[in-house]
């Protein structure tokens, strides 16, 4: 970790604490866009986190940047920080040129688009804020294989589309448009590693909203008052405030655990044990914080909602837990000379994840 | 909310790692002991436990001048992590090691860590927990077990009641009260004795465990005189010191991984199968298990940097979401193969099973009931 790190923290918490609302992101969520909000991280310099100095970037590495992340979550932040970043972050990954636009990827590997002479052609669904960001990041298969391509989406038809939380999910369309940069093609191991990367990113806003769905829950309990006296004098709702917080702290310890690993080009399956767990922590994190709030917490007035929304819509987005478990699975059915936990307390790293080739 | 810190572990604890566990694997092939699950309760083997101490891994983390080796909490937690994972008898000088030693050197006289610690070291002096009575559980404060002052010493009379491994033990660290009961202030006027299980006056009585085991007691005392230099820290502090031990106590990798020799027997016995359903199923058991982990470490972590009022609560939830964990192992295993848990079955599966299930229940119970913990977490979460 830098020892930025702290400090950017702070940096960002503060920002996002000024000046992102429940009215902002609902305003977002009905469609529309916070130019004000985008330009003052833009402006900090923390679009470039975690980019090397050579391609322009501000310093930091990828601990700094998957933090950042994580407050967006936390705040639900009605901005494409992380599909920017993030699509930075590949193209440095796959020795392509960064941008400074607005970018958005998709990187389902059955919607792929394919690439013939320079020109790609294709239909993706679910594209992440694609009606608002200039450029797409993304695979496509060519004869002689996939590779990592970038295209300005001006290009492209665009159809709205939005997820349940009401985030733009659009639906972009190419016909034989031209490319900006394409990579070489990609290896296994490298998708793998672009998969991992894809999902660090989501267990950072996850993790985020966990822990704000946390502090609301915990705040309420002090606050709502029935039979005279604060409802976190019950005991069966100090056993959600438990559960809750328990799931919280091992939602912040896995996503601490999962970007040290990034961080030291070591992690094995921390990637996979983790998001493998976040389906379990979801599930009980939002269902016990909407219980507490009862029926308050149901309503659009107040701010439940735009976190639980956003960790249901989340979840069944990128690599899909069951790709993980099965990963997980196979990787325990190959490892036959060794025991359950020389597998699990295994240190030898796997091919390095995060060094730049070229 | 909580942010415990990560542990990266360097290349000569890994290193560590791997000789306890060779060393681990070698006598298991001898024969010198057989894995079960719990062994860190039920598997007391003296013998075994001489042979921990002769490799030093008694106290490892006392200072030399005691027979310890001066190394860190985290080596401490490598090398409990693997006693467990391929689940070594180790209870014989369990609460020694984790509790008495770690008390004394806080607490205790230099006369008592001269005389105790290094008997514990060497693996050939066990002490047991005398905190619970028949009518003193979670309310521990209300202890009635008295000890009257009396020339040279103290006179103690009373009941404790599931004092793990009693019977095998040559002492135990008594909380007696000192002073009479004062409803304002339960916490005061209670005390720490160490008390000799052999002395004239005990009398050790074995309960059985749901298993058929003998493996705790009740111990009487009638007119015990336990000498002025058994006391432990100061009179009327006993409260403050018993709280002390708690994070080490509760947040521990024996809260997690009672049952991993039958994860692991569940994953090989999948793997024998090719049953790559199954380990689908399994890998939560997984992530469950690496997720909890992170937490359990971070606490060791904490402790090892010093503040241990920060690592209550986290501590109190590592036990509470730990032992849950554990006692769930069995019910997910039958669920994804079929076995027939017997206690002294053949196959290993179905033995791990036996004692998985008829261990379960104590888990969440020992070291405090889910239920305080969660009064404890609760309290501390709404202060924050
Ligand atoms: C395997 C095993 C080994 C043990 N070894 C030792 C040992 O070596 N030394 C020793 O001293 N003790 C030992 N114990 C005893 C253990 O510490 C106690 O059983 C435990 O503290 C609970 O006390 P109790 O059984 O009297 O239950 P009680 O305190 O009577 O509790 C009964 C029920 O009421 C609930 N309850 C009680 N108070 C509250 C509250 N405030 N809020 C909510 N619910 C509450 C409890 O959670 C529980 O569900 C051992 C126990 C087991 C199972």
């Amino acid at each position: 970790m830098s020892e930025m790190k702290d400090m950017i923290v702070d940096v960002v918490e503060r920002m996002l604490k000024e000046k992102v609302d429940k009215d902002l992101v609902d305003t977002v969520e009905q469609g529309n866009w916070a130019p004000e909000l985008w330009d003052l991280f833009k402006e900090n310099g923390m679009t470039a986190v975690a980019i090397t100095e050579e391609n322009g970037g501000a310093g930091g590495d990828i601990e700094d940047l998957l933090n950042i992340v994580r407050l967006t979550g936390k705040y639900a932040a009605p901005i494409p920080f992380a599909e920017t970043t993030f699509a930075n972050y590949l193209l440095e990954f796959t020795s392509l040129q960064v941008i400074e636009d607005l970018a958005t990827y998709m990187l389902c590997p059955n919607q792929a688009f394919t690439l013939e002479n320079g020109k790609l052609t294709g239909e993706a669904i679910q594209i992440p804020w694609a009606r608002h960001t200039k450029h797409l990041v993304t695979l496509a298969h060519s004869l002689e294989g996939t590779h990592l391509v970038e295209i300005d989406l001006s290009q492209a038809e665009i159809k709205h589309g939005t997820n349940l939380a009401g985030e733009p999910r659009d639906t972009a369309i190419f016909h034989h448009a031209n490319v900006s940069q394409v990579s070489a093609v990609l290896s296994p191991d490298k998708m793998h590693a672009i998969t991992t990367l894809n999902t660090a990113f989501q267990l950072a806003l996850m993790t985020g909203a966990i822990d704000k769905i946390n502090d609301l829950t915990v705040q309420y309990t002090k606050e709502r008052e029935q039979f005279g006296r604060p409802i976190h004098r019950f005991q069966l709702v100090q056993q959600h405030i438990v559960h809750l917080a328990g799931e919280t702290a091992i939602a912040l310890a896995a996503f601490n655990n999962v970007t040290e690993a990034l961080q030291m080009n070591k992690q094995n399956s921390e990637v996979a044990y983790a998001r493998i767990r976040f389906e379990e922590i979801i599930q009980t994190v939002t269902t016990i914080a909407h219980q507490v709030h009862a029926a308050i917490g149901t309503t659009h007035e107040h701010s439940l909602h735009q976190f639980t929304r956003r960790l249901w819509s989340w979840r069944d987005e990128g690599a899909s837990t069951s790709s993980w478990t099965n990963l997980v699975a196979t990787q325990l059915l190959e490892n036959s000379g060794d025991s359950l936990w020389g597998y699990l307390t295994s240190f030898s790293s796997s091919s390095p994840l995060l060094k730049v080739e070229g | 909310m909580f942010h415990l810190p990560t542990v990266q572990f360097t290349q000569e604890q890994e290193q560590f790692r791997l000789d306890v566990r060779t060393f681990l694997q070698d006598e298991l092939a001898k024969g010198t002991f057989t894995s079960k699950c719990d062994s860190w309760l039920s598997g007391d083997d003296p013998e075994f436990s001489k042979l921990i101490g002769q490799k030093g891994w008694i106290g490892l983390t006392w200072p030399k001048k005691y027979g310890g080796q001066e190394r860190s909490t985290i080596d401490r937690y490598i090398l409990t992590e693997e006693f467990l994972a391929v689940g070594a008898p180790v209870a014989a000088h369990w609460f020694a090691d984790r509790q008495t030693g770690p008390l004394l050197l806080r607490y205790g006289t230099e006369e008592q860590r001269e005389y105790f610690l290094p008997k514990i070291v060497k693996g050939e002096c066990y002490f047991g927990i005398g905190l619970s009575e028949p009518n003193s559980g979670s309310d521990l404060a209300s202890v009635s077990t008295r000890a009257e002052k009396v020339e040279g010493g103290w006179l103690v009379n009373g009941q404790k009641i599931w004092t793990s491994n009693a019977h095998l033990c040559h002492y135990m660290v008594t909380l007696v009260r000192t002073s009479a009961f004062d409803g304002k202030n339960k916490h005061a006027g209670l005390s720490q004795l160490i008390v000799d299980l052999h002395a004239e006056g005990v009398t050790v009585v074995p309960i059985k465990f749901l298993t058929g085991e003998h493996h705790y007691n009740e111990v009487f005392f009638d007119n015990v005189f336990v000498p002025d230099n058994m006391v432990v820290g100061e009179i009327g502090n006993g409260w403050a010191q018993g709280l002390a031990e708690l994070a080490f106590e509760r947040s521990g990798p024996e809260r997690i991984l009672s049952t991993f020799p039958l994860i692991d027997e569940l994953i090989q016995e999948l793997k024998r199968q090719n049953n790559l359903e199954g380990l689908k199923q399994a890998s939560k058991i997984v992530a469950r298990l690496w997720s909890l982990r992170n937490l359990s470490i971070g606490v060791a972590q904490l402790l090892e940097t010093g503040n241990s009022e920060d690592v209550s609560i986290p501590a109190a939830l590592v036990k509470a979401f730990g032992t849950k964990f554990e006692q769930s192992i069995p019910e997910i295993t039958r669920l994804i193969i079929q076995t027939y848990p017997t206690l002294d079955a053949h196959r290993k599966i179905d033995r791990f099973m036996a004692e998985s299930i008829l261990h379960a229940p104590g888990f969440t119970i020992r070291g405090g009931t889910s239920e305080v913990l969660y009064g404890v977490v609760a309290k501390g979460v709404i202060a924050q």
